[in-house]
């Protein structure tokens, strides 16, 4: 535990049990939607299935990288991860993105994809309220991975037709927004 | 539909294996089979068996999501 920076983040007037607890669940959110998106890739074959196998390969990876940028500052402020992979699972931020009873019909996939970021997009927005000006260092990292979710979520939304992404797809490296906490 | 006032209310937040129930301007909503309610508890900081009016107000989504769970009742006096 880095116990300065803990009790800076206490005297800011924050509940750092809670918002401990609000990062636990969402790294949960973050493995096991890196867990499940693996089934959806692997299942998105065909003309249509393939068309959508790179953005969700990239939100697949991002997702993990998520978690591993989580993982330290949940550490620092005193908190740890479940000991057991069904607790982790069970207190996800957010609910299981599981394969469509028919994988071939992409749009049910997209949905579960773009419910997924969705909820995560919820998620940091409900942290960077919590922790802005007040807990720097949380605050930074839930913004970039804000930014990235974001991202994914506008790549799925535009195939199921709500309109363009606004942007392309990555280009080099995965994670441009939090690869500077996996460093 | 029933009726509970906010102290029946707040008996319904999970503890000894109640349902968890929340209320939302004057309508009450069963949450017991939502994921997200696990525990009785909504991302760390709302509790079940409460008037979540004011808080939904300051929440990153709208009222909109309440209708993914049943609407089960009025809060009265």
């Amino acid at each position: 535990m880095a116990r300065v920076a803990r009790e800076m983040v206490e005297r800011s007037g924050i509940n750092v049990d809670e918002l401990v607890e609000l990062l636990v669940k969402n790294a949960s959110a973050e493995l096991t939607t890196y867990y499940y998106y693996t089934i959806l890739r692997v299942n998105l074959i065909g003309l249509k299935g393939e068309g959508l196998k790179e953005i969700a390969e990239a939100a697949r990876i991002e997702d993990r990288n998520h978690f591993e940028a989580l993982v330290p500052r949940i550490y620092e402020l005193g908190g740890a991860l479940p000991a057991s992979m069904n607790d982790f699972h069970d207190i996800s931020a957010c609910p299981p993105a599981p394969l469509p009873e028919d994988p071939t019909n992409i749009e049910a996939m997209l949905k579960v994809f773009v419910n997924a970021e969705r909820c995560a997009v919820r998620g940091y927005t409900q942290i960077c309220n919590m922790t802005a000006g007040k807990d720097h260092r949380t605050y930074d990292l839930a913004l970039a991975i804000l930014n990235e979710e974001i991202e994914h979520e506008s790549w799925f939304s535009e195939f199921l037709g709500e309109g363009p992404s606004g942007h392309f797809l990555r280009r080099g490296e995965n994670s441009p927004f939090v690869s500077k906490f996996l460093k | 539909m029933i009726k509970l006032t906010i102290e029946a209310l707040s008996q319904y937040n999970g503890d000894h294996n109640t349902p968890l129930y929340i209320a939302y301007k004057g309508k009450i909503y069963d949450v017991s089979s939502s994921f997200l309610w696990k525990g009785g508890k909504h991302q760390v900081l709302h509790k079940a068996g409460q008037d979540l009016t004011e808080e939904l107000e300051h929440a990153p989504h709208g009222a909109d999501l309440l209708k993914r769970v049943p609407c089960i009742g009025q809060l009265v006096e």
